[in-house]
């Protein structure tokens, strides 16, 4: 007996909210009436302007802890000391005769990559680097021969001719 | 035209409202204003000093303008004086107080003459920049390195023929082109930037450095660095009480110094110690005051005005040589 009732008001809800669905035009020229048909229309922003953001509660990206540098450890604070002890200290120390943090054949040294090989090549020599180290005395040397013909049959060699 | 150095020292600041141009690049938190000021020497004539009877001594506001002291509290500590040995004949001798370190309020103990070649010079900013520059690279040195394919292991054999198989042809597996093969154009170590500028641009960024503190009040003289504590915060208070920098530089002749004063500065990392010889550019505009002992400036100016009139001056100026001695 309900589905009756049920029917009954769904029936008297069709009539009062008839839906319509215009599938094709009778005449052509309803159609050209209606004018071009208007596909893919407007844009859709896909930036959230409302509403929470997404990954509130998920892990988040990683971003490095700030640490800032001690600007008055030892080092930074006493940076540059001894530098002038050739003006004013002894006249006789040179200030390439304290540079205790550079290896002892660099200290006071300025060249390009050949020249610095050479003189790497010229004290290690002495030493047991030839010995115990055979592959790295090995490589040096090529180093050396390659660089060699690399700079004087590829490049400009002498002062410049203007 | 005077220059005020500003170092800033837990965070980078900016803001500063002086008018003028960022005149050097450096070290992050170093950076330079210009502002204009008229006079650059320091305020009190030689001869009302001379006028007050000697055995007295006199604190910072008792001087009055016509000489006399007007002080209560008066002792028998002799003024302290200092005459240079060869004054120059047509320029201004320049002048500092000498102060205390024994109590915490400044006491000052004498007026004594600096030498204005020494302390009085043409404060040249880009000789300052050349030496500071130069203090941060010379001593510097790359290590980082890559193996050329010669160098990497293995990538002597032709992988695959030259022709036939559809492959791209190679020659060997360590090539720059391949994963895992050599760096062509990569850092070869080790890299040095060493060089030295000319000996007198040096010996004149010290002198610009030194007269530059001078004439912005950063440069203090005291009679010797004798605390009675060895409390830092007596060293504290005291830097507080008398406006000196957050940052203090004590130098003295030689680098043997007070028990009391090392004790006291060795917890306090910016307030450093060092010898005569040991003073430099860099440290200089590193700390915002500079105090120097007696002793220290009778070297200093002992040193400086022997280099700017050596007789031998063309041995110094000669280029580095690897192998010089000294």
């Amino acid at each position: 007996m309900s589905w009756c009732v049920k029917s009954l008001s769904l029936i008297c809800q069709q009539i009062k909210n008839p839906q319509l669905t215009c599938v094709r035009n009778r005449y052509h020229a309803e159609k050209i009436a209606k004018g071009p048909l208007l596909r893919r229309y407007g844009y859709r922003d896909r930036i959230l302007q409302s509403g929470t953001l997404p990954h509130v509660d998920g892990p988040r990206l990683p971003m490095p802890v700030y640490r800032p540098k001690n600007a008055w450890c030892e080092k930074r604070a006493l940076f540059g000391q001894n530098d002038y002890i050739d003006i004013l200290g002894n006249g006789d120390l040179h200030p390439t005769r304290i540079m205790y943090n550079v290896q002892s054949w660099l200290r006071g040294v300025k060249g390009n990559e050949y020249q610095i090989l050479l003189r790497k090549r010229k004290i290690f020599s002495k030493g047991i680097v030839p010995i115990a180290r055979p592959t790295k005395w090995r490589d040096l040397n090529k180093r050396i021969s390659y660089l060699y013909r690399f700079l004087n049959e590829k490049t400009k060699t002498g002062m410049p001719s203007n | 035209m005077l220059v005020h150095w500003h170092h800033s020292y837990s965070t980078y600041q900016r803001g500063s409202t002086q008018v003028g141009a960022t005149a050097c690049k450096m070290a992050v938190v170093n950076r330079i204003y210009l502002f204009s000021r008229i006079s650059i020497t320091p305020k009190i004539l030689l001869d009302p000093i001379n006028r007050v009877c000697g055995g007295r001594r006199f604190d910072s506001t008792s001087v009055s303008s016509d000489g006399e002291v007007s002080n209560s509290s008066l002792s028998t500590t002799p003024i302290i004086r200092r005459t240079l040995a060869c004054p120059p004949e047509y320029k201004r001798v320049q002048q500092a107080w000498v102060e205390n370190l024994n109590t915490v309020e400044e006491q000052k103990l004498g007026l004594i003459d600096l030498h204005p070649d020494v302390f009085g010079a043409q404060p040249r900013i880009d000789i300052i920049h050349e030496n500071v520059e130069w203090q941060t690279k010379y001593r510097k040195v790359r290590y980082d390195h890559t193996k050329t394919r010669a160098e990497v292991r293995g990538g002597g054999r032709k992988p695959w023929p030259q022709k036939g198989t559809g492959k791209a042809r190679h020659g060997s597996i360590r090539s720059p082109l391949w994963r895992g093969g050599g760096i062509a154009h990569g850092p070869r170590s080790p890299q040095t930037y060493f060089y030295m500028l000319p000996f007198y641009t040096r010996v004149h960024g010290l002198i610009s450095c030194l007269s530059i503190k001078l004439a912005q009040d950063d440069l203090h003289v005291v009679n010797s660095l004798e605390i009675p504590t060895d409390d830092p915060k007596y060293i504290e208070d005291l830097v507080e009480n008398r406006n000196w920098g957050p940052s203090v530089l004590l130098v003295d002749e030689i680098d043997i110094m007070p028990r009391n004063i090392t004790a006291a500065t060795d917890s306090i990392l910016h307030i450093n110690l060092m010898p005569v010889y040991g003073l430099n550019v860099f440290s200089m505009l590193k700390h915002d005051t500079l105090v120097l002992t007696m002793a220290a400036v009778n070297r200093i100016e002992e040193k400086l005005l022997y280099q700017l009139n050596r007789p031998d001056f063309m041995d110094v100026t000669k280029k580095f040589m690897l192998n010089q001695n000294g």
